[in-house]
């Protein structure tokens, strides 16, 4: 819409009365009305509120009365009959009028401190001083876009970082800058995206969280204790935002429930941004408030099915259900907003909420979607979002109700200023002309719509009739008309302008023929035809798919259940004193092993009978070091500790290797943070639960744990020379950190043990690192070190011993042979690979009799994966140690089961086949440690999660969703929707050495 | 243990113009066969019979060494193709990296002479019965050319099974560029065909040297290619060359196009049972699936371990083999596939491949099925008739802290 070139002012509607000018007039005083009258308008009052022929009586920019018939001496009067005035549209995710974000390169090294001069945070990305209302430019059509899209208001904010600064409620499209402003502190704007800070902190999300919580901790600490602290710009600044809303921007839907964390532990609120996949997780969102995107993913090119295949069903699934989202969250009684971020186009705009109002989204929540609703959240609903007495005069002027029709967009009004974009079309051009040009006499018929005519001009000569399509542009009363002449054998153009007169009855005016000589013609209309009525909005009858859980592949319809379960007759591997059962039966009852016997069961009433005969039972795996499921950053990597973070706030329950582990029989494991630095971040101690949410998969009650490291990685012995920087770059340093955190924290607890004995007055500045570590040293928090070498474990233990505690485990442990009498001594347990090795030069002298010897030695060991491969069969992996150093089958599968459990202190309720403990269960083909053993059933809590013989039946559903949404993508392609091509994507994974929040191709180096 | 290392001490003096007789083991031929009771007699380098030793007697005095296996299991020696094995030492040290140089078209690039057979590797990956191995190349389109080497030499020389046995194309998969990716590899191998088969001598052209014999079929083209469009790509381009011995290596969707590839007679080396499948939407067992389904559909295949830390996790082939006996193999079939087959699909398998007359001795007793993890414990070692060592540095190191323990324990 090329509209701007129409645009001109009513400079003399402008009001300023109520505004005090402070600069000085150029010229005579403005005139301005002192009322405005428009009359005979349909009015969308507010959503469900629409009056047919009424009038709106405005003054200095404001609503002074709606209603029929209204009357006002000396008014400027607009007739807007035929013509449909909605309120104006409110978008609370913008940066109208504000800079782009520049990313600042500060050279090749890692960034360890802020480059900011001056007292500001510490850290780049919180940043709470930045004003909108300070940088906020007015130039002229940097709003076009939003106002062409109905949008009158924008909070707009500087987008960057995690703490953003306060945004600005502004009124868009009004000439005057004074008067924009409407509030100029709106908001606070948040999120977990570090933006163009390159400080190396925070490089991951939860980094981005527990940044932002450290921040908040920070700025009530400031504010209690302002009068001894030095002075901080960001923080006085922050302190005046307080009371603010807060807008909290989301990447994702888990992001959503990771930042409600944060909230609750303020206790304050959050209003989300949304990225449009909250529908996946529309019932854990209950009662949230959310502004969702327009921006729905492109469809692919799928005409290719070798292609097509690349596409994950995912992907697939999002595609096709990303336009019900606002429709799904309703249905959950969810309030939302609608914003227009990432629209490159007010059509793109248009489109997108016609398709959310066509999958069902109600005319009237949409509008409110749009006014109301953002309106309250920003708690301006005296102001702004419905067309009432006293509220700003802010509304736009369609050819027709917008939420109904395929309307057009004609002008809008923003605080009593009118800005004209498109004036509607009131000649009727519809029907058949004859036409006579010069000595011809021409038929031109005329067809389409009243905004679009289409031609087509007749020559009928006694032997023929000839015809050609004739170009026809109508702009209010000029008409012009082109064609290519029919007389001549090598057709020229023709090109014609006239006045269409007594409303298109009478066309009448100059031309040019194909010589280009000027002549005079006119046309008259000789049969009419009745313009077409308005497109109506069609609602979309497709069936859509339902929402999966997850919503991918080998994703349920229905959440899985715990079921009551009996094995009858398995060789049950008990963990326990009974050992190997032969014959046993095993009831599962409410999620937990309710009884084992070597007699028969009865099986309770509804109990799924299931015959193991032949079959081994045995309690489910557990992964003592792994890294799935985890979003944007496994490795806090910014600094030498990290021990703030925690996994534990970004696992990912849509990752497929979830039910890939579950398919190798693994129930529970740790996930742990990467070796990137000495002190890195806390575990999540999950269940592989597929299908829940992530925090339906943390295990209760499990004891807090932390992942240290130590040798090359931390060193960052291959991270290339420019990783030169931050200290420790050898063993000698790595042992210094550890020291100097942990007497750090022993001050900080030193400092709140008498605060709390009331020995203080003034409460301590709350350190989540410190935190962490104080924990670490009254054994609240216990350590799980990544170690390869025999120097590094000894020295860990003599900073342990010297510190009063004790470290729980090494994990990899390569040479823990070489020092295994006095890891038993220290009482850590030892969590290795079977036989991994000559990957990187710290494992030269690994060896894979390590598990058997330092068994031998009493020290509780555990084979991990710490890969998502491996974590699959770690079964095989137990039996090695059968092979190198001759462990017994039992001890071996102790490695994977029962060992993990007593070494995550979890051993209480799994971990073996006992009534009372978690049915975490698994049944075998074969004997687990078989080469031949498949997993044929794996039960978590009860419930069921992964049977073998499902797969097939799994895989034809997978497919047969892949068709039917492939059809609908062909379809769109058909309709020549925007699209694009399928690549293939390789999985990628977190690895201990990962840096940043995304996900490598690259080898594990472990 | 202590056994067998005393006895390859004894033995390790007189390896020439020996003959050695293997007594009562069941030996699993290679090629689907099992020979219970079997006795294998070795002369110098080679098989002289495989017999069933129950049925035949044997006279003391013809031979130098005689072993009883009483019950134990016999194994041709276990083929890894497709590895960088001896060609780097610790993946993490640049210094030992010495499989991908610089440049796109290497054919030239010769794996042969960068092999170390002395790898610490090596002797860990013996030690599991995987004898021989395809050193092989990475990087560019053409990576370069690989080498058949058997684990146990003195040199390099002494250590070559084949030379140059194949070069190695890494098949384009990105498909915005895709086509003209593929064109600069149809017009690299119009080049080298004509150079190839010129009447005329040439100027000498290193790389077009070294393309030379594979279109006169003393050189196998090696195609890396996982999907089905590159897959059907790599079987017209093999007919629009004519190219005697094309391999497809890697093959995830060969399951999907089984018919044309059999028709094309073009065997498939497939990635490591041992992966994650490629897509999210893919059954989880299909790797360990895989085998059988090409097998089902009469698809000439063996089992390779490209992959992570590939050269440590050689020692894990017979484990990859042994996985896909619960997804459809018989365990000699799974043998097959890591002995027999690679040797046939790398043109070795009259010397090696097999536990038959007139083959070279590389085999190995283990005390139980060498394709479970559990009872894959080797108690004899023959390299071409030599006795090789059935320990490891691994294991020393094992032992020597078990005794340190014993002391102390001992002491205290």
């Amino acid at each position: 819409m090329k509209a701007h070139h129409l645009i001109f002012f009513l400079a003399t509607f402008v009001s300023v009365q109520v505004f005090a000018q402070f600069g000085p007039e150029n010229g005579v005083k403005p005139s301005t009305p002192q009322f405005v009258l428009i009359q005979h308008a349909t009015i969308m009052v507010k959503p469900g509120q629409t009056l047919q022929d009424a009038d709106l009586l405005m003054q200095n920019g404001k609503i002074v009365q709606v209603g029929k018939n209204l009357k006002q001496d000396g008014a400027v009067l607009i007739d807007y009959t035929g013509k449909v005035l909605v309120p104006s549209f409110i978008d609370l995710y913008s940066s109208v009028g504000l800079d782009p974000v520049t990313f600042k390169n500060n050279g090749w090294r890692p960034q360890l401190e802020s480059n900011k001069e001056g007292a500001y945070y510490w850290n780049e990305a919180v940043h709470p001083e930045l004003a909108a209302a300070a940088a906020y430019k007015s130039i002229e059509h940097n709003s076009d876009q939003l106002q062409q899209s109905g949008f009158g208001f924008a909070l707009t904010h500087h987008m960057d970082g995690i703490v953003r600064g306060s945004a600005a409620f502004v009124a868009l499209g009004q000439t005057e800058v004074d008067k924009q402003l409407i509030a100029p502190k709106a908001a606070q704007v948040f999120s977990f995206a570090k933006g163009a800070s390159h400080q190396t902190y925070p490089s991951s999300q939860m980094g981005s969280i527990a940044l932002l919580r450290q921040a908040l901790y920070d700025l009530d600490y400031y504010i209690k204790n302002k009068a001894v602290l030095p002075y901080s710009v960001s923080l006085s600044e922050w302190e005046t935002q307080r009371n603010l809303p807060i807008v909290f921007k989301t990447d994702d839907k888990l992001e959503i429930l990771r930042a409600q964390k944060i909230a609750n532990e303020f206790k304050t609120n959050f209003l989300y941004v949304g990225s449009g996949n909250e529908y996946a997780i529309a019932n854990d969102l209950k009662g949230f408030k959310i502004v969702l995107p327009l921006v729905f993913p492109e469809a692919y090119e799928v005409n290719d099915p070798y292609l097509a295949r690349e596409i994950p069903l995912s992907e697939l699934k999002h595609w096709e259900l990303a336009p019900s989202n606002a429709v799904l969250l309703k249905k959950e009684g969810l309030d939302i907003a609608l914003t227009s971020f990432g629209l490159k186009h007010s059509d793109q705009f248009w489109t997108a909420l016609r398709k959310v109002i066509a999958r069902g989204l109600s005319a009237a929540d949409a509008m409110a979607a749009l006014t109301t609703v953002p309106a309250n959240w920003m708690g301006l609903s005296a102001q702004v979002g419905t067309l009432e007495s006293g509220k700003w005069a802010s509304f736009s002027v369609f050819s027709a109700d917008p939420f109904a029709y395929e309307a057009q967009l004609l002008e809008t009004w923003s605080l009593g200023e009118a800005r004209y974009w498109k004036a509607a079309n009131t000649v009727q051009l519809l029907g058949t002309y004859s036409l006579r040009i010069a000595e011809d006499n021409y038929e031109l018929v005329v067809t389409g719509t009243t905004e679009k005519p289409q031609g087509k001009v007749i020559l009928r000569t006694a032997s023929d009739t000839l015809s050609t399509k004739a170009t026809i542009q109508l702009k209010q009363q000029d008409v012009s008309i082109q064609f290519l002449s029919l007389t001549s054998s090598n057709p020229q153009l023709i090109q014609l302008h006239a006045k269409a007169l007594k409303n298109g009855l009478v066309l009448e005016g100059d031309g040019t023929d194909a010589k280009g000589a000027w002549f005079h013609w006119s046309a008259i209309q000789q049969q009419t035809t009745a313009p077409t009525a308005l497109i109506a909005l069609k609602p979309d009858t497709i069936a859509y798919g339902q929402v999966w859980f997850p919503n991918m592949a080998f994703g349920t319809t229905q959440k899985a259940t715990q079921q009551t379960i009996l094995f009858k007759n398995a060789t049950t591997w008990t963990n326990e004193k009974e050992g190997i059962i032969k014959g046993a039966d095993v009831l599962v009852v409410d999620g937990k092993i309710k009884q084992v016997s070597r007699q028969q069961i009865a099986a309770p009433s509804g109990a799924r009978v299931i015959d193991a005969t032949g079959l081994h039972l045995t309690s489910g795996i557990i992964d003592e070091h792994s890294h799935i499921a985890i979003s944007k950053g496994v490795n806090e990597g910014g600094q030498s500790i990290s021990a703030e973070v925690s996994i534990g706030d970004v696992v990912n329950s849509d990752d497929i290797d979830i039910y890939r582990q579950l398919a190798g029989g693994v129930t529970a494991a740790q996930l742990l943070h990467g070796s990137a630095n000495p002190i890195g971040g806390q575990s999540a101690l999950i269940k592989l639960k597929w299908g829940v949410n992530p925090d339906q998969m943390l295990i209760a009650n499990a004891p807090k744990f932390i992942k240290c490291a130590l040798g090359e990685n931390v060193k960052q012995a291959n991270w290339g020379d420019f990783n030169t920087v931050r200290f420790p770059q050898t063993r000698m340093g790595v042992e210094q950190v550890f020291y100097d955190g942990f007497y750090r924290a022993k001050a900080y607890q030193k400092e709140w043990d008498a605060f709390k004995a009331g020995k203080t007055k003034v409460a301590p500045r709350v350190d989540l690192e410190l935190e962490v570590l104080s924990e670490i040293l009254r054994s609240k928090c216990f350590i799980t070190c990544h170690s390869y070498i025999q120097s590094e474990i000894n020295m860990l233990m003599h900073v342990a011993d010297s510190m009063g505690f004790r470290i729980n485990t090494f994990t990899h442990i390569l040479e823990g042979y070489k020092v295994a009498d006095k890891m038993q001594k220290h009482g850590v347990a030892g969590s290795t690979f079977s036989d991994w090795w000559a990957y990187k030069f710290e494992v030269n002298d690994a060896i894979p009799y390590n598990a058997a010897l330092m068994t031998e030695q009493g020290v509780l060991v555990c084979i991990n994966s710490d890969d998502a491969e491996m974590g699959r069969r770690l079964n095989q992996e137990a039996a090695k140690t059968v092979k190198y150093g001759g462990l017994s089958e039992e001890q071996a599968w102790k490695l994977v089961t029962l060992n993990p459990a007593k070494t995550l202190h979890l051993d209480d309720q799994m971990g073996s086949i006992k009534a009372g403990k978690a049915a975490d269960l698994v049944l075998w083909t074969a004997n687990p440690l078989s080469i031949e053993a498949r997993v044929s059933l794996t039960m978590v809590d009860g419930v069921v999660y992964y049977e073998e013989k499902q797969q097939e039946l799994k895989q034809a559903q997978i497919e047969q969703e892949r068709t039917r949404i492939l059809s609908l993508m062909l379809a769109a392609n058909e309709r020549g929707e925007a699209s694009k091509t399928p690549q293939k994507k390789v999985k990628k994974h977190f690895h201990c050495d990962t840096l940043g929040e995304e996900a490598t191709e690259t080898e594990n180096s472990h | 243990m202590k056994a067998t290392l005393f006895f390859f001490l004894l033995l390790s003096c007189c390896t020439f113009g020996q003959r050695i007789l293997l007594m009562h083991g069941t030996a699993h031929i290679g090629n689907g066969t099992v020979v219970q009771s079997a006795a294998i007699g070795v002369v110098n380098d080679r098989i002289a019979f495989v017999k069933n030793s129950l049925t035949q007697t044997f006279a003391k005095e013809d031979w130098d060494t005689i072993i009883d296996c009483n019950g134990q299991h016999f194994y041709p020696g276990l083929v890894s193709a497709n590895n960088t094995l001896g060609l780097t030492e610790i993946d993490a040290v640049r210094a030992t990296r010495d499989f991908n140089d610089v440049g796109d078209w290497n054919p030239h690039v010769r794996s042969q002479i960068a092999f170390n057979v002395e790898s610490k590797v090596v002797e860990t990956v013996r030690t599991n019965g995987v004898l021989l191995v395809q050193a092989t190349p990475r990087g560019g389109w053409i990576s370069g050319s690989s080498a058949v080497m058997k684990l146990s030499g003195w040199n390099w020389e002494d250590a070559t099974v084949l030379a140059d046995d194949g070069i190695h194309l890494n098949w384009p998969s990105d498909r915005t560029a895709y086509q003209a990716q593929k064109r600069a590899i149809y017009s690299f191998f119009e080049l080298a065909k004509a150079y190839a088969f010129a009447r005329e001598a040439q100027p000498n052209d290193l790389r077009l040297e070294a393309m030379r014999a594979c279109f006169r079929g003393q050189k196998r083209v090696y195609i890396h290619a996982e999907s089905i469009q590159q897959i059907i790509d790599v079987i017209d381009f093999a007919a629009a060359f004519q190219l005697p011995f094309a391999v497809i290596v890697g093959g995830h969707d060969a399951h999907l196009v089984g018919a044309k590839l059999r028709d094309s007679k073009i065997p498939v080396m497939l990635s490591r049972t041992h992966s994650l499948p490629q897509r999210e939407d893919e059954i989880t067992y299909l790797p360990y699936q895989m085998p059988a389904l090409l097998q089902q559909q009469g698809i000439a295949f063996c089992i390779q371990n490209d992959g992570d830390m590939q050269p440590m996790n050689t020692r894990n082939l017979p484990f990859q083999a042994g996985t896909t006996m619960a997804y459809g193999l018989s365990e000699e079939e799974a043998l097959l596939a890591i002995s027999l087959s690679v040797c046939q699909i790398m043109g070795i398998d009259k010397d090696y491949g097999t536990l038959e007359a007139g083959k070279k001795a590389t085999f190995f007793v283990s005390k139980g099925p060498a394709l479970d993890m559990r009872s894959n414990q080797l108690t004899t070692i023959l390299v071409d008739g030599k006795f090789v060592s059935t320990s490891n540095f691994q294991e020393q190191l094992y032992l020597k802290y078990r005794q340190k323990y014993k002391d102390e324990a001992k002491s205290e």
